[in-house]
């Protein structure tokens, strides 16, 4: 579904990532773990046009999107859940969920789709009318969930999920997107905590100062407690 | 009801409408693309003049030349994004090279003009003519035209942000650029769509207002700096400030003006914006960088 070659991509002078080669395929939840600072964000990023790469391929469904503008990237069916959320802080809770489903193909249903996002978060229903400035952390994590998923979505691109959330607001978030990965779509998640995607990742790769240093099936990778150790401190 | 009250609310409520329908645009365009867009009143300009041409060498009547002049001055919006803004959006020193290349469009307009047509006054026939009077004060069909289709064009403007695709694309794009683009919004274009919408609206003001003041090719600076002020006191990129503003301050220009002269009009709005920024720096509805569209 999702395949990257040789990406390279960084910052004004700097090279974030150093040609890396990825594949995720389809109804697979693929992670890359890594620590803080290590590129993650920077990965997904250059896959959805947020940050043109320097070198290298991003292919989708075999069709090469590399250089792709975002907005071109996310109508194609990448959909990127950054990190900070990234919601429109002046809109209500169904006004952020409709935009995720602005496309062209997706805003004809745009109320069935509602209505299917209600029924994973019925949390969002009820706080509907409420500013999403106004959201706690976690609301707000699901809310931006949500509006992913109000999308036509292939492959669903999440940049930590739990980064900066409580313990059981944690808990609940990947409960959610195990439920998302239950109906079928393709995920791809950066993550630091080898704990959480235990039992949600399908393949793992590991991803060291804009490296991917080591990939494996999860059962594999994530039960060896010295490597990730060593990886992830 | 003294002459001199209904002269000054009459004139107060025309103003008001005017002044918040110039602002509208320049709120919705320094919202979304966060740009001063100092050719607004070159847009006015062009709007009636395309108006004036489509009435005196077309010969068409006021209520066809109307939308000639609306869709012209949104056309020509569109083409200045196009060749002026786009280029440049997301590089560096956008804020300058915008703010420049807009005061050289309107230098550019006016001189165009002259070329075109010549310098002397031009007259565009009201829509609706014929007046009446309310306790010795005239009270012109067209102004009530005016102040009507400024009322209609914010309501219009706010169903249109509120609940439209491409009006919540706009708002979305306003308050958070990189998630609209992950939303599969375009943002540029969208931008091209703001730009061309605050023409056609500096245009419509331009053909309604032609028939109180003269038409001449820099008739759209006054109406400009007006609804600079308007938009600065409701607060930047907000559509009820530009609505409230608008007319709180032709209001109290017009009463100034009436009470105490035409020499105090001027400072008396000034004092009161300097007051506003005193005690509200954001204006009347900005709640600083974060409240926008």
């Amino acid at each position: 579904m999702l395949e990257v070659k040789g990406l390279v991509a960084g910052y004004g002078g700097g090279e974030v990532l150093h040609g890396i080669d990825l594949a995720v395929h389809e109804g697979e939840c693929v992670v890359v773990l890594g620590p803080n600072g290590h590129g993650k964000t920077t990965l997904l990023r250059a896959i959805t046009g947020l940050l043109t790469p320097r070198a290298g391929q991003v292919l989708l469904e075999g069709r090469d999107i590399t250089r792709w503008r975002a907005d071109s990237i996310a109508a194609a069916g990448l959909v990127h859940i950054p990190q900070g959320d990234l919601l429109f802080p002046e809109m209500t809770v169904t006004e952020n969920l409709l935009l995720g489903a602005y496309n062209r193909a997706t805003w004809s249903d745009r109320n069935a789709r509602l209505a299917r996002v209600y029924e994973l978060f019925p949390w969002l229903k009820e706080r509907g009318g409420q500013l999403a400035r106004t959201l706690s952390g976690g609301e707000r994590r699901m809310l931006a969930l949500g509006r992913g998923l109000m999308s036509k979505a292939k492959l669903l691109l999440i940049d930590e999920p739990s980064l900066g959330l409580a313990p059981l607001i944690t808990q609940q978030i990947y409960a959610s997107i195990h439920k998302v990965k239950d109906s079928g779509m393709s995920l791809l998640i950066a993550d630091e905590n080898a704990n959480q995607v235990a039992g949600l990742a399908d393949r793992v790769y590991l991803l060291e100062t804009g490296s991917l240093v080591r990939q494996g099936p999860a059962a594999e990778l994530l039960r060896d407690k010295a490597l990730l150790e060593s990886y992830l401190g | 009801m003294s002459t001199q009250f209904v002269q000054a609310a009459w004139g107060g409520i025309l103003f008001g409408s005017v002044y918040g329908l110039m602002a509208l645009g320049l709120t919705l365009v320094w919202g979304a693309v966060r740009l001063l867009n100092l050719a607004h009143g070159a847009l006015f300009v062009v709007g009636s003049y395309v108006a004036y041409w489509a009435v005196s060498r077309l010969n068409l009547p006021i209520l066809v030349a109307l939308p000639i002049g609306v869709l012209g001055a949104a056309a020509f919006a569109y083409l200045m994004h196009l060749i002026f803004i786009r280029p440049v959006i997301g590089k560096p020193g956008f804020d300058n090279s915008t703010l420049i290349a807009t005061v050289g469009i309107s230098i550019a307009v006016s001189a165009a003009a002259i070329l075109i047509f010549n310098p002397e006054y031009k007259v565009i026939p009201p829509v609706i003519s014929g007046n009446f009077t309310v306790s010795n004060v005239q009270i012109t069909k067209q102004g009530l035209l005016v102040i009507g289709a400024s009322l209609a064009l914010f309501g219009a403007v706010y169903l249109f942000l509120t609940y439209t695709r491409h009006g919540m694309a706009i708002r979305a794009v306003s308050q958070q650029q990189e998630a609209a683009s992950l939303m599969s919004i375009p943002v540029v274009r969208t931008y091209g769509l703001v730009i061309a919408i605050s023409g056609g609206l500096a245009g419509l003001a331009g053909v309604l207002l032609s028939p109180f003041f003269f038409l001449n090719p820099n008739s759209g600076f006054n109406p400009m700096i007006q609804a600079l002020i308007v938009t600065i006191f409701g607060g930047l990129g907000s559509v009820r400030g530009a609505l409230v503003a608008g007319f709180v301050l032709g209001i109290f220009e017009s009463f100034v003006e009436v009470y105490y002269g035409v020499a105090w009009a001027q400072p008396g709005v000034f004092l009161l914006i300097i007051l506003m920024l005193i005690l509200r720096p954001n204006g009347l509805f900005g709640i600083g960088e974060v409240r926008r569209l």
